[in-house]
């Protein structure tokens, strides 16, 4: 129990240094066991169920569940997709240059982040909608977003989008601008420059919020019952099920949200792999 | 690099003058009343009614070689639907080739709302006649409406009934702890006039219905939802329709008297903007033929009258 103690405190300073618990007591240890368990304790709870329910692997393969595993992995590529596009140019511009502004720009990276989800729904159903400010334009033209697949990926790459940008803009910030310079004097064009030398420099930050941006999207629930509804086998995602499930059948439920677990307890350790790897300090990414 | 931020900088600008523009006429928007059914009378509809189903339903119903091309359908349907509904998916698709149903079940009010706001529903089967009837008065779906099935109102207590309930007068009992559905959700309105009418019983308990209403202690999103957390034990009672209860795990129903019980009459309709009016129209047929009355019963649902 007290060699999980350094790691609680979270400063791999300490870690390496011999000296234990300087400034943690008896009370400290209790507490930060406590709040371990709190953590811990529901899932764990959640994995017991499904691993002793037997119909698990019953469930598991169910159509409902089945059907809304392979849309969600279906709309989070989409979604990864569209967030690389579109965010990798904003992460560099965020990072690189500065304009009057920016601040604007930064808080509305931000915002999908902090607001709750069903606040982004509403605001994407407002937008999209066909009574929305884009939406009632182009469903004139036959255009129709909400509660479709479509909205789908809208709303997880909407709520999704900020960990791959933040992590994206941290990893080019910490890009030692000599060696870019050092390209440059060489003779490297600026798409050279690009694909050649920023880029890979920042691979592992692309990693990690591609994989952070993956689970946020995969894990994406009131955004996406508000705007795209929840229709099975088109808008019924995995976080979907487990909430309709619930009502008709528990171990459906039990089974499709011990796949979320999993899902997300392997981004984690992924994310940590690739820091680690790569010797990159984690902080300022998420 | 001037240049550059100079464009970068229009750019934001622009981003920001998007946003408000999103959000000014939203809120523009929002204020509308289009869509609120609870905003009084509505006003008669002034939109050029879609061509009646009947002919549609009258040659999909027919059985033999009929021209109608059947193609897939997505069926907005009530959360007591869940089971025959789902059973009969599985006929249907059988005795319709190149046909499959997709279901989204949830509250009749919620389901309203998605369709007013442009889900692209097919049919719409409502717990109430008054959800169907707001579409209907809103031109999001050509009349008439199917009325399919009806339901009576039962209790369900957890099976190891830690509460002792054992008649619909024990729900008043203080500490009672009653599960129940949010204020738009049809089986509300169904348990309220059930509440009401046991009140008015001669001999009934002073303050019943205020007692109920103390003993409430979460309002859910739709009544399978009320089963649910009854069964799972979080709630002593809570009130839902006897095809709920029908074969339901972990709970124990009790029953509600005949001369006070609530009849709930479902409703079912096309919705306006469907592409496939001819399957819509053959699948409220298949709900009104001998097999999709037959599924209904199998779960506990009475006949329309």
């Amino acid at each position: 129990m007290t060699a999980s103690v350094p790691v609680l405190a979270g400063t791999r300073r300490r870690r390496r240094s011999s000296h234990h618990s300087v400034d943690l007591g008896p009370v400290g240890i209790v507490l930060s066991v406590v709040g371990l368990l709190f953590l811990g304790l529901p899932v764990a709870a959640l994995l017991v169920r499904a691993v002793l329910g037997e119909q698990l692997l019953a469930t598991a393969s169910s159509k409902a569940v089945v059907d809304a595993l392979i849309l969600s992995l279906f709309t989070t590529l989409c979604s990864l997709v569209l967030i690389v596009v579109f965010g990798t140019p904003l992460a560099l511009l965020l990072a690189r240059r500065s304009f009057r502004g920016k601040w604007l720009a930064d808080v509305l990276v931000d915002l999908p982040m902090i607001l709750p989800p069903t606040v982004a729904g509403l605001a994407l159903l407002l937008a999209f909608g066909v009574r929305g400010t884009l939406g009632m334009p182009l469903d004139a033209l036959g255009f129709r977003i909400p509660f479709t697949t479509l909205a789908v990926v809208l709303a997880q790459t909407f709520v999704a989008a900020p960990l791959y940008i933040r992590s994206l803009r941290a990893g080019f910030a910490s890009i030692d601008r000599t060696v870019e310079e050092a390209a440059q004097v060489d003779g490297a064009t600026r798409l050279q420059l690009l694909t050649r030398v920023t880029m890979p420099l920042a691979t592992p930050a692309v990693g990690a919020g591609l994989a952070l941006a993956w689970a946020r999207a995969l894990g994406e629930f009131g955004a996406t019952i508000m705007f795209a509804g929840n229709i099975e086998g088109r808008t019924q995602t995995l976080p979907l099920v487990v909430y309709s499930k619930f009502q008709t059948s528990l171990d459906a439920s039990v089974a499709a949200a011990a796949v979320l677990v999993m899902a997300a307890f392997g981004v984690l350790v992924a994310v940590r792999l690739t820091r680690w790897r790569a010797g990159v300090d984690g902080r300022g990414m998420v | 690099m001037n240049d550059w931020s100079r464009r970068a900088w229009s750019v934001t600008t622009g981003l920001a003058l998007a946003v408000s523009l999103v959000a000014g006429g939203s809120l523009a928007l929002a204020q509308s009343p289009a869509g609120s059914i609870a905003a009084g009378p509505s006003p008669a509809p002034t939109c050029t009614p879609l061509p009646p189903l009947a002919d549609a339903t009258a040659s999909a119903a027919s059985p033999g070689a009929s021209p109608v091309v059947l193609t897939n359908l997505t069926v907005f349907a009530a959360a007591s639907l869940n089971q025959p509904f789902s059973v009969m998916s599985q006929s249907w698709a059988a005795q319709h080739p190149g046909s499959e149903l997709t279901f989204s079940f949830d509250a009749s009010s919620a389901l309203r709302a998605q369709i007013e706001e442009g889900a692209p529903a097919d049919v719409f089967a409502s717990a109430d006649t008054r959800n169907p009837q707001a579409l209907i008065d809103e031109c999001l779906a050509p009349a008439p409406m199917v009325v399919f099935a009806a339901n009576h109102l039962i209790i369900v207590v957890p099976t190891a009934n830690p509460a002792g309930i054992t008649s619909p007068a024990d729900l008043a009992t203080a500490g009672v702890r009653i599960v129940a559905a949010g204020d738009a959700v049809p089986i509300t309105r169904y348990a309220e006039q059930l509440i009401s009418n046991i009140a008015a019983q001669p001999g009934a308990p002073a303050g019943y219905a205020d007692a109920i209403q103390a003993n409430i202690v979460s309002r859910e999103d739709n009544v399978s939802a009320v089963l649910a957390k009854v069964a799972l034990g979080e709630g002593d009672a809570g009130i839902v329709y006897v095809s709920d209860a029908t074969g339901a795990d972990g709970v124990t129903a009790i029953p509600v008297p005949d001369d006070v019980n609530v009849l709930a009459t479902y409703g079912a309709v096309e919705v306006a903007t469907t592409s496939t009016p001819a399957t819509s129209a053959a699948f409220l047929a298949y709900l009104m033929g001998a097999e999709g009355q037959a599924i209904l019963a199998q779960y506990g649902f009475l006949p329309a009258q």
